[in-house]
């Protein structure tokens, strides 16, 4: 990594470590219940208080002038404060600005609300039937999004099933938990805003500020420091309209908000969700039909929602050979903190049901879990149910290097005592976004130093290391000589987001294309010296030559020098082409398939329930690796990030009040954790663009381990996390089918 | 908002500035929980008073009659303690075990006996080992046996202007076996979802004393003497590891939260008595 040995000495300044002259600290005063009516809100005593110097309210929104209260990713459904109604607890209701956190939190307790509650809800399922209290007006019955795919006859294929086996599959709200906060800073001079945040869409924050404060895209400058993690957490809006609208009101002075642990559980989520899987297949193993009806609890604002849940309708299948499908995916309102992306977004999830729902089925038909899977793998050149002709597909080749990694073939460890031992896989299929443009420009100058000008996210992903690499291998220059800049949106071109494991593909795209126009100008410019045609010219090793006098050769900083240049600036772009059909899901779903798997062997303690994973090994399909181990840190850690999912990570509310959180109660795997046992292999292919890799190996984990929990003492979890408790009670409950 | 911070060089002038301070006081030790709750906004106290700066508080020291470890004697520093491993393996193992390093080399055993989290692991060893502590006050000295010492959530039989000192642990004639089984339902480094500690005295095989305490059970780390009893008197087989293993789980009303529910918990009594015991059995064999 190009920053290695400044990030383990700790000298990567993230957002949080900003400061500016006369800076401020805001606090948010948040809704203490979780639906129901704001009566009065009296704020006149916080902003006399001594170092208080601006207090936010609904009030200063929609007025002439002013900012708009609404936005939205899709539906602009999200007050920036709350108005007349709060949603969830810890809903923002105003926003102080003051000289010192003393001051913002004395502002803060000035601040008289007095709200009256109304009945509230919390579950997808619940929050749809009628009667449920609504949360929006105009969403009666709470739901916001209708996701559908339509392939073939379903009724036909069950009816020609020799056997239909049903399933429900639940997984629960869990948190992004990045490292580091969400935190920015605002500062306004005159009618332009300058934004320091630590966001994965710097473009998609700039276009919601510029709608929300009625401005330019040029007069909203958006700036990203590094981030210490983002993991699909700061994907969209989040904190920036909060900071961004109270620093209006301080005459220029800039305002820096980072939210305290407690915040961010109640900032963003992972979507919870409940999963009908029914498959009707045949007793050699083929499978006739698949409905999958998955309900999604969306929080109390729509956010990126109704984007993710069409995502996870092709998502919610599975890499299988399946001649009629039918997917209802359902977005529901309901009184939680807001879901978002959560690393391997949406599939993590969908794996988690049809993984496990695949060994279900072998075990019914007792074949083995590997074989029963291969019997039914799509591979390139075969159709996919949304209509689409796959290609450089290798999710079988994934899941059997990961078998191949632990030893499927060869025979399981005995039990010993209390100690069962079994072995589970899963394999998974995600999507990335299509129909999404990534920019760059490259400047070579005549030192022969080579500048990038991205707004990909640096996220301690490796995202710029694999850039450079990138940059550098294409124009032929070292990679000491690359440098980074961005993002910043008044300096460096659109780029969608750094998410969906988007970026070495998409934004390696563009920096191929950049490469080719800079070696163009480059020919151009070398060709009066050598008096050839440009086109005759030969670029190879940081050299441009003639082939016919192939002794004379011209570096790079030469060329620009004898050309009286002192840069060649190019601009390079990578576009992805897609879409489905709102009503059938029919289409393109993504550029390319992602692709992973895992395989692990477990051990439970049958008089505690707790479960070990004593060895993983993971595969994934990179297309090209550009930096081995990056990638296999990749593909390793998605592993243990994974394991907490499956394992520790969930949410509690009690009547939507949150329980634990903090990084003390909400369990997130520990290093100790890890298995002792870590294998990784990143499959290559002949001629393969770049595919990413970020997310991989994440959501085979928890289905791969239920798959070993059932395998080593025959019960099956359906709910997420597979706690020791749940796993003990099943054991005595018996063993299931 | 912002407490003000005292670094007192005496237990004497500790004992003052708590004084002074009422109810707007608050001794930090360690500090590895009360910052968490200054943090959490969970308390708010005017004033600060360090323990830091009183060099007689911390270390371990050992007679014929017992072992005293002082109040600032950090966790790491207890559980790499010769004295500790040698005569009471159980306290350095279950001090051992506490959050990760990081915390075990700033966290204090006097800190930890006070704060009184439920969900912890030396209390429990040392409510096994009959151990008493000493608290300092105006009103002068005194020790208070631990049995009486945990009264609650977060509340010890210390008074408000009380300081803990030492932790004394009685030596016992004898072979003495000791033995601490933490179980984490979670990650690991979780706090226990059940501890359990047992000493066992043995003469000639058969068990002459037996101490067990079980932790994070429920409010306060809780022996039941009459179940010991079932065990003196006899070889501590396995038809008396499982009756007093019952007796646990039956004996102890046990409360519910996230690393697992009331009946998660009964049920993990029942399996770690009977490991803390089938420790002690087969080390004293």
């Amino acid at each position: 990594m190009l920053d290695a040995e400044a990030r383990v000495r700790g000298e990567v300044a993230y957002a949080v470590d900003l400061e500016l002259p006369d800076m401020l600290v805001a606090a948010v005063l948040r809704s203490p219940i979780p639906h129901g009516r704001i009566v009065e809100l009296e704020a006149s005593e916080a902003i006399s208080l001594p170092g208080v110097v601006a207090v936010l309210t609904a009030a200063d929104f929609d007025r002439p002038g002013g900012p708009s209260l609404l936005y939205g990713a899709i539906i602009p459904d999200q007050p920036v404060v709350a108005k007349d109604r709060v949603r969830y607890v810890g809903e923002p209701v105003a926003v102080v600005a003051a000289v010192d956190h003393a001051a913002a939190q004395a502002a803060l307790a000035a601040i008289q609300v007095e709200y009256e509650e109304e009945p509230a809800t919390y579950d997808p399922l619940q929050a749809m039937n009628s009667g449920a209290p609504a949360i929006h007006a105009d969403h009666p019955d709470n739901l916001f999004v209708h996701g559908k795919l339509r392939h073939g006859d379903v009724d036909r294929g069950f009816g020609e099933a020799d056997e239909v086996i049903e399933e429900t599959y639940t997984s629960p709200l869990a948190q992004q938990a990045s490292l580091e906060p969400h935190t920015a800073v605002a500062r306004w001079q005159a009618d332009r805003l300058t934004i320091w945040t630590g966001a994965q869409a710097p473009y998609t924050v700039r276009g919601a500020l510029q709608r929300i404060f009625g401005v330019q895209p040029e007069d909203v400058r958006v700036i990203v420091p590094p981030l210490g993690g983002g993991f699909g957490g700061k994907g969209h809006v989040r904190i920036e309209p909060l900071v961004a609208a109270v620093a209006r009101k301080t005459g220029g002075r800039p305002v820096k908000l980072s939210l305290s642990r407690a915040e961010e559980f109640a900032t963003v989520t992972k979507h919870p969700v409940v999963i009908k899987i029914k498959t009707g297949f045949r007793r050699d193993g083929s499978l006739t039909a698949r409905q999958v009806t998955l309900y999604w609890g969306g929080g109390a604002y729509a956010d990126a929602s109704p984007g993710l849940i069409r995502a996870s309708v092709p998502r919610a299948v599975g890499p299988y050979r399946i001649s009629a499908v039918q997917v209802d995916a359902f977005g529901v309102y309901t009184n939680l903190p807001p879901s978002a992306a959560y690393r391997g977004a949406m599939s993590s999830q969908t794996t988690w049901a049809y993984e496990s729902h695949m060994d279900s089925i072998a075990a019914r038909l007792g074949i083995d879990p590997l074989e029963f899977r291969e019997r039914n793998m799509l591979h390139s050149g075969e159709s996919f149910c949304t209509g689409e002709t796959m290609h450089d597909v290798h999710f079988s080749e994934c899941l059997r290097a990961a078998a191949a990694g632990l030893g499927w073939d060869r025979p399981k460890t005995r039990d010993s005592g209390r100690l069962c031992r079994g072995r589970g896989l899963a394999v998974m299929m995600k999507s990335t976004i299509p129909r999404s443009v990534s920019e760059c420009r490259l400047a070579l100058d005549a030192d022969g130093v080579l500048t990038l000008y991205t707004s990909t996210v640096e996220m301690g992903q490796g995202a710029h290391t694999a850039l450079a690499q990138i940059a550098s291998e294409a124009v032929g220059v070292e990679l000491e000589k690359v440098r980074i800049v961005g993002p910043d949106t008044a300096v460096t071109p659109y780029d969608a987001t750094t998410s969906a494991s988007r970026s070495t593909s998409m934004m390696g795209g563009a920096i191929l294309d950049a490469a080719e126009r800079l070696k163009d100008r480059l020919r151009e410019a070398a060709a009066p010296i050598v008096e050839v045609e440009p086109t005759a010219l030969v670029i190879a090793g940081g050299e441009i030559y003639d082939p016919a006098s192939a002794e004379d050769r011209l570096s790079y900083a030469e060329t620009l020098e004898r050309s009286d240049l002192k840069s060649i600036e190019v601009a390079g772009k990578h576009s992805s082409q897609g879409g489905l059909d709102p009503e059938t899901g029919q289409g393109v779903a993504t550029p390319h398939w992602h692709q992973g798997a895992g395989a692990c062997e477990v051990e439970v303690d049958i008089e505690t329930g707790k479960v070990r994973v004593l060895r993983y090994h993971s595969a994934s399909f990179a297309g090209r690796v550009v930096n081995p181990s990056l990638a296999r840190l990749q593909n390793d850690g998605n592993v243990i990030f994974g394991m907490g999912p499956a394992l520790l990570e969930e949410m509690a509310f009690d009547q939507g009040q949150p329980v634990n959180p903090n990084l003390s109660d909400y369990m997130l795997p520990s290093i100790l954790d890890a298995p002792e046992e870590l294998g990784s292999e990143l499959l290559e292919s002949e001629a393969a663009e770049f595919h990413g890799i970020g997310e991989m190996t994440l959501p085979p984990v928890a289905p791969a381990i239920a798959n070993a929990v059932f395998d080593a003492v025959g019960v099956r979890i359906r709910d997420l996390p597979i706690t020791s408790e749940r796993v003990l009670r099943a054991i005595k409950e018996g063993p299931s089918g | 908002m912002s407490a003000e911070f005292t670094r007192p060089e005496s237990i004497e002038a500790a004992v003052e500035a708590l004084g002074e301070a009422g109810d707007e006081g608050k001794l930090i030790a360690g500090g590895t929980a009360l910052a968490l709750m200054l943090r959490q906004r969970l308390i708010a106290p005017a004033v600060l008073i360090s323990l830091d700066g009183i060099q007689r508080l911390t270390g371990v020291s050992s007679s014929a009659d017992d072992i005293r470890i002082g109040a600032m004697t950090r966790l790491r520093q207890v559980e790499a303690s010769p004295e500790v491993r040698r005569a009471i393996p159980a306290l350095a193992a279950a001090c051992g075990e506490v959050g990760n390093v990081r915390v075990r080399n700033q966290a204090t055993l006097g800190g930890n006996l006070a704060e009184a989290d439920y969900a912890s692991d030396p209390p429990t060893v040392l409510l096994a080992l009959d151990a008493s502590v000493r608290a300092v006050s105006p009103a002068g000295e005194r020790q208070i046996r631990l049995s009486d010492f945990f009264q609650g959530f977060y509340t010890t039989a210390l008074g408000s202007g009380e300081i803990l000192t030492e932790i004394l642990i009685p030596r016992r004639p004898g072979t003495r076996r000791t033995a601490y089984a933490k179980y984490r339902s979670r990650s690991s480094e979780d706090r226990p979802c059940v501890g359990v500690a047992a000493v066992a005295a043995f003469e000639d095989g058969v068990c002459s004393e037996l101490g067990v305490a079980v932790g994070a059970a429920c409010e306060t780390p809780r022996r039941i003497a009459d179940v010991e009893a079932l065990a003196v008197g006899q070889p501590l087989g396995e038809s008396v590891i499982r009756d007093i293993a019952e007796g646990y789980a039956d004996g102890i009303e046990t409360l519910e939260d996230l690393r697992g529910s009331s009946w998660y918990r009964t049920e993990m009594i029942r399996v770690f008595v009977r490991r803390a015991l089938e420790e002690v059995a087969s080390v004293g064999r």
